[in-house]
């Protein structure tokens, strides 16, 4: 391969077969989708055929690394998973299993070694009989009976594992009893802390059987430019380590936004029906730190450091060890469901990663219930006993326990709010907080309408990493295909990494043609998900957003219009992204601008 | 944890790990790989492209979050050195494992070694276990060079988790195993009340 900074191999596993073999990846491929999300997109489009049952044997499941991947680029430390959605679905169903494809990132160690082991990405077919994990360390490759690991949580699993494998580098990738039990929002997780959390990903694992990935690796491609590649590597450390914007992911990580944003009113509270919640000093980052935090860490070679462990001190979990609250997860598992008892928030936490589960999508479908049992649609019953009021940590706990096992409420909680507003009734898809089926995150979008953009046209379901105009979701797309980190982008910009790739691969891409793999990747996706009958009707937000003006708080009185947010906002987008506006669907012309038809 | 060295002239050279400073990231892993192990273009030395595995200094990661940077210890009783069987080099006067005068640092002479694995068996039994018995090259790796006197891990590291010095410093993990030293942090570090650990 002409192509420097690619092993050109892809692993391909079939789990039903037994079968390993090694996929050759081709040159265009490469240029035209780079790697991770990208690569992952275009093997899903080609192989997954429209109606595919997800959780079926013809599904596939990929973890990808990019061409920054194991190379020392500060940040470049995240695997794309990619594969069919177990838990999206569109208005109308053209097949019984219409649904969108998913991908989902995660930093820490394993896309680096993916890279050092001789791939550049790894596919999962078929299905195990019985619970396996898959072992790789270089070329040998062996599907390895997990039997025992069956039905572990992801915290003990992790240390277990490791005291089974013949070396302390081994980086490992697993799902815990929420995937095992095909919760539709399960999740994959990777050093007993960091989440693939979105979109089901942990659920196609579960249903291969496949309760891990193991896997160690010693070599590194070489690259195009050395000389370049080394003055690149300096620069850019240099950037990091005089930027205010790194001294302050490091003060707070993600978990700075809980009071900010709760102070702009743009967080998801009482179930998305407030945007700032008033006890938010008790769980933000200052709490955290005095209370809880221990250290920072960090992803492979980045100066960030964004990750924040801790110990609960005091109280019923003195001594759990875990990391949070983050953004998302102090969100949604503590101001959207009233929860100001910081050590019971992190309690929920570490439950949501040790059961393996999208602490996303299972926090929004507690606030459902809770609102719904509080208006008194449901009862106790229903709840199997459960008095879920908000802010109860115990019950929420609960509630979460039934969810993993899938018993009694649980089986239909486990399958999300548009699931349970189906079954329930009475008007309470107004509050059902997702889009496609796929939970809405932790931003909330009263205040901010482009935020609703975002939600109502990711490709994956509503995503909070997608960006509210073409131009940031196609750019979002494209860091996702790197193995950047997002967080990172700051540092770079585009023509940053434009230079590294170039450094790295020798393609030498232009700034238009580098910015274009981005919307390539983008449009391809939205193909998808047309192919599976997804169109205009599923790109909508839920009514409680058009209705119910914020009641208290700086964004007092917000609400949006659906005049404004379909007739011109959703109008505009269409018509820069080159779609049709009457359907969403890209037009022909677009499609063979991008090279897709 | 100190590594310490002796040198001719009565000083000591060390790198000094602040665990508690310590994020994981693994940039010194990249960054001595990349200066031990150069690429020549054109008669020219440049960095290599820091593949970690090649690596004289390694970071072992532990749940909880407890991350331990293995470098040499610069024993003051140098086991691997001791356990070397090798010939004496006549050109270097040195066996296949010795001290540089200077720095301190374990110097390897490939020519003389007679590729045994006794210095790895030293390290491991009477050290930190940072030699590592190469089985496919058959040679011990994981000799610090000091970098000739500019350790990059401790220049590069984005935290300020590893220093240089020069001077006598008390080591409370002197030759002490990762795993053991990890243990004894998380329990320092996290623990609830009353010392309790979940």
């Amino acid at each position: 391969m002409k192509i420097k900074g690619y092993n050109g191999i892809i692993l391909d596993v079939n789990l039903t077969t037994g079968k390993i073999s090694k996929i050759a990846l081709s040159e265009e491929y490469i240029v035209n989708f780079l790697g991770g999300r990208g690569l992952g997109a275009k093997f899903l489009y080609d192989e997954v055929k429209a109606g595919t049952d997800p959780l079926g044997e013809e599904n596939i499941l990929m973890f990808m690394a990019g061409p920054l991947s194991g190379y020392p680029v500060p940040s470049a430390s995240r695997l794309t998973v990619i594969t069919k959605s177990p838990h999206t679905s569109p208005v109308n169903k053209k097949y019984k299993h219409s649904s969108t494809l998913s991908y989902s990132s995660v930093g820490g160690f394993f896309a680096p070694e993916i890279k050092f082991a001789g791939y550049d990405g790894i596919i999962i077919r078929g299905k195990s009989p019985f619970p396996v994990y898959l072992y790789i360390k270089n070329d040998k490759v062996e599907i390895r009976d997990a039997r025992k690991f069956w039905g572990m949580g992801t915290n003990e699993f992790d240390k277990r594992i490791k005291e089974e494998l013949d070396d302390k580098k081994f980086q490992v990738i697993y799902i815990g009893p929420a995937g095992e039990n095909l919760v539709e929002y399960a999740s994959i997780l990777h050093t007993a802390s960091r989440a693939a959390g979105r979109g089901g990903v942990g659920a196609v694992m579960g249903s291969k059987k496949l309760k891990a990935i193991a896997i160690r690796g010693t070599n590194l491609p070489p690259v195009d430019d050395i000389v370049k590649y080394n003055k690149l590597l300096e620069k850019y450390r240099k950037i990091f380590k005089n930027s205010n914007r790194t001294l302050n992911w490091r003060l707070n990580g993600t978990a700075g936004a809980l009071v900010s944003s709760s102070r702009r009113g743009s967080q998801a509270v009482k179930n998305y029906r407030e945007g700032t919640f008033k006890d938010i000093d008790k769980i933000g980052a200052e709490a955290a730190r005095k209370q809880y935090w221990v250290k920072n860490y960090a992803c492979y070679t980045c100066m960030l450091s964004c990750k924040k462990s801790g110990v609960i001190k005091d109280g019923p979990y003195a001594g759990i060890s875990h990391d949070g609250p983050e953004y998302e997860t102090g969100t949604m598992l503590g101001a959207n469901l009233l929860v100001s008892d910081l050590a019971g928030l992190l309690k929920e936490i570490f439950d949501a990663d040790d059961y393996g589960v999208d602490a996303i999508a299972i926090g929004n479908t507690i606030g459902f219930l809770m609102e719904a049992y509080e208006k008194k649609l449901i009862d106790i019953k229903f709840l199997d006993g459960i008095d879920l009021k908000w802010g109860d940590v115990d019950a929420i706990l609960k509630m979460m326990k039934k969810i993993i096992n899938r018993e009694g409420v649980g089986m239909y909680a486990s399958r999300g709010v548009k699931f349970l507003s189906e079954k329930i009734g009475q008007g309470s898809s107004d509050f059902a907080i997702h889009v496609k089926g796929h939970e809405l995150a932790a931003w909330n979008v009263h205040v901010n309408p482009w935020t609703g953009i975002s939600y109502a046209t990711s490709n994956r379901g509503a995503c909070h990493l997608n960006g509210g105009n073409p131009k940031s979701q196609d750019r979002g797309a494209l860091l996702d295909s790197l193995g950047i980190c997002r967080f990172a982008f700051f540092g770079y910009k585009n023509d940053g990494l434009r230079e590294f790739v170039n450094a790295i691969t020798g393609i030498d891409y232009t700034s238009e043609d580098f910015r274009k793999v981005g919307e390539r990747i983008y449009n391809l996706e939205k193909m998808f998900n047309v192919r599976e009958g997804f169109d205009i009707k599923d790109d909508v937000l839920p009514e409680r957003f058009f209705k119910e003006p914020l009641s208290y708080g700086p964004g007092k009185g917000k609400v949006l219009t659906k005049e404004k947010f379909y007739g011109k906002m959703l109008h505009k987008y269409y018509l820069d992204r080159g779609w049709d506006p009457k359907t969403s669907i890209p037009t022909k012309s677009k499609l063979k601008e991008l090279g897709l038809v | 944890m100190v590594s310490l060295s002796f040198g001719k002239d009565g000083t000591y050279s060390m790198i000094i790990v602040e665990y508690n400073k310590c994020a994981g990231c693994r940039t010194c892993e990249t960054v001595c790989s990349a200066a031990n192990h150069k690429i020549k273009i054109g008669g020219v030395d440049y960095p290599g492209l820091g593949n970690p595995n090649l690596s004289n200094i390694r970071v072992y990661s532990y749940n909880p979050d407890t991350f331990v940077p293995n470098v040499c210890q610069f024993c003051e009783d140098s086991p691997c050195v001791n356990a070397c069987p090798s010939p004496i080099d006549k050109k270097t006067g040195k066996k296949a494992l010795s001290k540089d005068e200077v720095l301190g640092n374990i110097v390897y002479n490939p020519s003389v070694c007679m590729h045994c694995g006794n210095c790895a068996r030293a390290c491991k039994e009477k050290s930190a276990g940072v030699i590592i018995f190469d089985e496919q090259e058959r040679r011990p790796t994981g000799m610090c060079t000091l970098c000739g006197g500019d350790p990059q891990c401790v220049k590069y590291c984005p935290y300020g988790a590893l220093h240089f010095v020069k001077g006598k410093v008390k080591r409370k993990f002197y030759k002490m195993k990762p795993d053991k030293i990890a243990e004894i942090l998380a329990r320092e570090w996290y623990k609830g009340k009353g010392g309790k650990v979940q």
